[in-house]
């Protein structure tokens, strides 16, 4: 379906939030989709690839997608305009387990363009945040400048039914905040592994470094979710480069609890 | 559906075919100028080489092309999609068992969980004349140990047993019966004495095989990742990623999806062939591969077509024993060597007293 970019905002010197609206507004109506699903976007003329959906799931007007500039799509869809049209299939693959968090503690963390894929969960735990016990996200970023929705973070922190932890590898003059990779806030935080679950989306090294801190610290398997990430190309399980073991990623996944992962071979710690 | 044996006598052979020929497209072996055989498509009935053997090619190019235009598109102002996918009927004439439970593994692939319409509506316009092997399996030929061939079962539409003057004429489904229809006056009943005939072919051909494949306890090995990295990275490490055991494969599948610009200015969605041995197939745009090593790459392709999992999911594995996989690969990365090779080389992994168990 064609759907028009109405809105570009600019994240990071290479990452950029396009808000987008179907063209067909029957269309708009029926779109459904789950925080942690994805969508294959065709930037017109040069190609298609998977981008995950980064706003809210209640707002049913447009949805948003962040893009860091990388390949041939990133790259021509990084020059699209205001009002330029792209083409959306999906939505694809699974969705955080929110439901089934309802009553517990939560605990995000994420590193880079890693929040993305988390903004809408973040968005839908705050939208029903009675629901949920105490809220908690560890934010790591490479500068100060590759902070991904400093506007939400900066908002998030003076929320008092929240508390953010945020790091950056290396400062500036500016940043008063802990200089480190994102496992060293652990040390800042209480949260009670027993009745906690995670959610993890960052680069693979740090999903794994996360994920054996989480474990020693009492986290059970299946309370380790992470999102993980392949290379794709068809969204449907057909095309073969998403798959990992005999599981299709982009039908299947992308979201895996530890206990899952530690099944497929490829993604065992 | 009931099995109904006929005889095609060869005599009536260029009259049936060249009926064929004006309902459908024939696809065949056919001998190219420098006397090698190919399956191409075939301008007339004389043109099928019935005595081929085998070829190195297999005819997956015809449901699954090299390069498939999905659908073109216009950059203009307004966005126009044009669906570009327009099979037209055809018939595979004298394929192989193999290949034919090939197609059949794709067929299963590409219909669930999700249908592919592309393959799907190839498919569905491709009738497979299957013709059993009856001459000498060659040297890397393993169906028998792939439970496809050397004749079959099931999964043809029509299949052909040579018994020297004559075809024993087998109709294997609802698309097998339309197509032989309107040429159904040609067919002769069978006799007993044809269906023993085929019989004792089909003993033979059970005893002629050189390469076996004793597939069961790699299968286990590979389900359970028991198989040490040093082992795969010790087959990867001769592996030149030309990537022709995948190309060459019946079975295998995967592609990668590309906008092609036209001269016109307009853009083609095309998918191609893509294989499992290139690292850029796992490569991330940022850089990041999770399978960085040849040793990794290898290991896919055979946990693809051995592991139970896989076998669970398709309904069997991932290998028809067509041999092609040992033909093409310049170091003997063929699924028998490697199977062969876990076997021997978990044999040392194992601890004493399993060892002693194994011999």
């Amino acid at each position: 379906m064609i759907a028009i970019v109405q809105e570009i905002i600019d994240e990071t010197p290479d990452t950029k939030t396009f808000r987008l609206a179907f063209e067909d507004k029957e269309y708009a109506k029926s779109f459904e989709w789950e925080p942690g699903q994805f969508v294959e976007v065709t930037v017109f003329g040069a190609g298609e690839a998977p981008i995950g959906f980064a706003s809210d799931p209640n707002e049913r007007s447009f949805f948003e997608l962040t893009v860091v500039e990388r390949g041939k799509v990133t790259r021509a869809m990084h020059a699209l305009k205001k009002g330029e049209k792209v083409g959306i299939r999906g939505p694809f693959g699974n969705c955080w387990p929110l439901e089934d968090m309802k009553g517990k503690d939560v605990l995000i963390v994420s590193g880079g363009c890693g929040l993305a894929p988390l903004r809408p969960a973040i968005l839908q735990i705050l939208a029903n945040r009675k629901e949920y016990g105490n809220f908690l996200l560890l934010y790591g970023a490479r500068t100060p400048a590759d902070r991904n929705y400093k506007y939400d973070l900066d908002a998030w922190a003076k929320r008092d039914d929240m508390q953010v932890l945020e790091t950056v590898d290396v400062g500036d003059e500016n940043w008063k905040g802990n200089v480190g990779v994102v496992t060293t806030l652990f040390d800042k935080m209480k949260v009670d592994g027993e009745n906690t679950v995670a959610l993890t989306c960052g680069p693979p090294i740090m999903i794994k470094f996360v994920t054996l801190e989480l474990l020693k610290m009492g986290f059970s398997e299946d309370r380790i979710v992470t999102s993980q990430e392949r290379y794709m190309k068809c969204g449907v399980g057909k095309c073969g480069h998403c798959c990992i073991n005999h599981v299709y990623l982009c039908t299947e996944g992308p979201v895996f609890t530890y206990a899952q992962m530690k099944e497929l071979f490829e993604l065992k710690l | 559906m009931k099995k109904d044996y006929s005889i095609l006598k060869k005599s009536d052979v260029p009259a049936f075919f060249a009926s064929l020929a004006n309902e459908m497209q024939l696809i065949g072996p056919k001998q190219l100028f420098a006397g090698d055989v190919t399956f191409d498509v075939i301008q007339s009935h004389k043109d099928i080489y019935w005595d081929y053997g085998h070829v190195v090619y297999p005819p997956k190019r015809f449901l699954l092309p090299h390069f498939e235009d999905m659908f073109r598109y216009t950059c203009d102002e307004q966005i126009k999609i044009e669906p570009t996918c327009n099979p037209q009927p055809q018939a595979i004439v004298a394929i192989r068992s193999c290949d034919v439970a090939a197609i059949r593994f794709q067929e299963n692939f590409f219909s669930y969980p999700i249908v592919d319409p592309y393959y799907k509506e190839r498919l569905n316009n491709t009738v497979l004349f299957n013709l059993v092997c009856n001459t000498p399996p060659k040297e890397e030929c393993f169906c028998i140990c792939c439970d496809s061939g050397p004749w079959l079962e099931s999964g043809f539409d029509v299949q052909l047993t040579d018994l020297g003057d004559r075809f024993l004429y087998e109709v294997g489904s609802d698309k097998g019966e339309k197509a032989t229809e309107p040429r159904a006056y040609m067919l002769l009943p069978a006799t007993p004495a044809d269906i023993e005939a085929r019989r004792q072919i089909e003993l033979q051909a059970d005893s002629r095989f050189q390469t076996v494949s004793y597939l069961a306890k790699a299968i286990n090995f590979i389900s359970a990742d028991e198989v040490p990295a040093k082992i795969w990275e010790d087959l990867g490490s001769t592996c030149f990623r030309c990537g022709a055991c995948t190309n060459l494969c019946p079975v295998c599948t995967c592609f990668t999806v590309d906008d092609r610009e036209e001269p016109d200015g307009t853009f083609t969605r095309c998918r191609s062939w893509d294989s499992c041995q290139y690292a850029g197939f796992t490569r991330e745009a940022s850089g990041h591969n999770p399978r960085p090593t040849f040793g990794s790459r290898v290991a896919r392709r055979f946990y693809h077509k051995t592991s139970y999992q896989y076998i669970i999911r398709d309904g069997r594995h991932g290998c028809v024993g067509c041999g092609r996989c040992i033909t093409a690969c310049l170091t003997k990365l063929g699924l028998p060597d490697v199977v062969k090779r876990i076997r021997r080389e978990m044999h040392e992994f194992l601890p004493p007293k399993e060892k002693a168990a194994e011999v």
